[in-house]
């Protein structure tokens, strides 16, 4: 499927935006045209920021960008279905509510059977007080750094890092965004939610 | 509007009749002009005004409001009194043009200066900002020249505020995880201005539309003096580098390094992102100063806890007058 798309006249951010809107539509080859070279360059940086190719062909002074999706793009953005893309979501420091100590222990034994598990998850999402399981020190980080070697990406919420003001103590995972949080969820064929 | 088209406007206006009163005029790249009453005082004056940059009203107006007094702090002085200029469609609704004078008044005030008036035009876009005096000892005024060679070049606030409000505008980023940024916009450049002049620094402006490397080419008189800036030393608001990374880059990132960079010469080890981190167009941006290095002892404990500034280059000497980005 090819997609083309005229984002000439427009300013930037507009034609990135254009281009992720393509992207996450499933088309596997855009041709966009913008006509100045800073969107030419953003849309550029932006296609390999998502593992796609791009070659840009000038033409009295419209720049015609061709992108093609790459392998690791492809297998990101549009497994089979079959597949099954597991997030679990941390949301709490503690698993279920009544008792927070008890809660502390079984979210500790969750971390740890979950990194044991012969099927781990695509991704871990933390957020609220869940990024709170990250940090230096915390009980959850062991488990974590677990299933990060083998593969699963730790996304940790960036604004609740700030919140708590424990961003310069993150120990494991990736510090992220509500827009990679929301990308995760959208494409998780299932969820589990603590 | 870019470097390149202003400095071409400029040209075709005579230049200031630099005289006893006038002491700072059209003919240097100052950030405001200063007019001399007599021996123990001069008037500083200045106006800036621009489009939102974030959606919450109260934040843009003090975020345009420390962006106009940060001109009145940039050569030394202090604020006496404000003017509101505002233009605005009335088709928002009057709450939202109060919400941005609370904000603009909330940063007058903090800055110990007066809103004494204003006046508003029906526009499509909203605008808003200020029209500030301050008042400053004519020989106590900082200009964007003086540096010397071995001075150390100081950058009070992170860098960043173009790319991020480039991917504010396209959904990439919520205003939510801004915040640092916002409040760092929001910020009076007061303390870095008053920890300058007592640590004696020898020439100040700050960085706004032009980007890092903009403003430094002005301080760069152009009798052999140059500058090295170190990359790893520059402080980023959170998130600047992944949008950057992202093609987060505002059209006036690609304007500024279309002109300056015949002036600017880019270690080939950098990444194309941090090139572009240079040319970056600050909104209330920090002050960048020319400190004799022996005076960074008085300036860091005037400071106190505010830790936004940073030590990024030094000044040298360079017959080309280049600014020299290293890793």
């Amino acid at each position: 499927m090819k997609e083309r798309v005229d984002a000439r006249g427009l300013a930037c951010p507009a034609p990135v935006v254009r281009t992720k809107e393509a992207l996450r539509a499933g088309a596997r080859e855009i041709e966009i045209l913008v006509d100045n070279p800073t969107a030419r360059d953003n849309v550029c940086r932006f296609a390999s920021s998502q593992g796609c190719s791009s070659e840009v062909f000038e033409e009295e002074g419209v720049f015609r960008i061709a992108i093609t999706r790459g392998e690791g793009a492809a297998e990101a953005e549009s497994r089979p279905e079959t597949e099954t893309r597991t997030v679990v979501v941390l949301s709490s420091d503690v698993m279920g509510r009544g008792e927070d100590e008890l809660g502390r222990i079984l979210m500790k034994a969750f971390l740890n059977t979950l990194a044991e598990n012969d099927s781990p998850p695509w991704r871990v999402v933390l957020f609220n007080r869940g990024v709170l399981l990250a940090v230096e020190g915390a009980e959850g980080v062991e488990a974590l750094s677990n299933l990060q070697c083998m593969g699963v990406e730790i996304l940790v919420c960036g604004t609740c890092l700030d919140y708590f003001k424990q961003k310069e103590r993150v120990a494991v995972g990736t510090v992220s965004n509500m827009y990679d949080i929301l990308t995760t969820m959208l494409s998780a064929t299932n969820s589990v939610t603590i | 509007m870019g470097p390149g088209d202003l400095e071409k406007v400029l040209r075709l206006l005579p230049p200031s009749d630099l005289g006893r009163d006038i002491l700072v005029g059209l003919d240097t790249p100052d950030d405001a002009a200063v007019y001399m009453l007599d021996e123990e005082t001069a008037l500083v004056h200045t106006l800036d005004f621009f489009t939102p940059i974030v959606d919450d009203p109260f934040d843009f107006g003090r975020i345009a409001a420390a962006n106009s007094l940060s001109d009145i702090y940039a050569m030394g002085g202090i604020p006496l009194s404000a003017m509101n200029i505002v233009c605005f469609p009335c088709s928002l609704g009057m709450d939202l043009l109060a919400k941005i004078l609370e904000g603009g008044l909330a940063n007058i005030r903090a800055a110990g200066a007066v809103l004494l008036g204003g006046h508003t035009v029906e526009d499509a876009e909203p605008k808003y900002g200020l029209a500030v005096t301050g008042r400053v000892h004519p020989e106590r005024v900082m200009t964007c020249l003086g540096a010397e060679a071995g001075d150390v070049l100081l950058l009070t606030k992170p860098l960043g505020t173009g790319v991020l409000a480039t991917a504010l505008k396209g959904d990439f980023l919520l205003e939510e995880e801004m915040r640092e940024a916002i409040e760092g916009m929001a910020r009076l450049n007061d303390r870095a201005s008053r920890a300058a002049v007592l640590a004696g620094a020898h020439a100040c402006t700050d960085v706004t539309g032009f980007g890092l490397a903009g403003h430094l080419l002005n301080m760069l008189s152009g009798n052999g003096l140059g500058c090295e800036i170190e990359v790893s030393r520059l402080n980023l608001y959170p998130h600047t580098r992944e949008m950057a990374e992202m093609g987060m880059i505002p059209a006036g990132t690609h304007r500024n390094r279309e002109f300056l960079s015949p002036r600017v010469e880019i270690s080939p080890r950098l990444s194309e992102v941090d090139r572009d981190l240079v040319f970056d167009p600050q909104t209330s941006g920090g002050l960048l100063l020319a400190l004799p290095e022996k005076a960074l002892e008085v300036f860091e404990r005037e400071m106190g806890e505010d830790a936004s500034w940073a030590l990024i280059g030094r000044f040298i000497e360079n017959a080309e007058g280049l600014v020299r980005v290293l890793p």
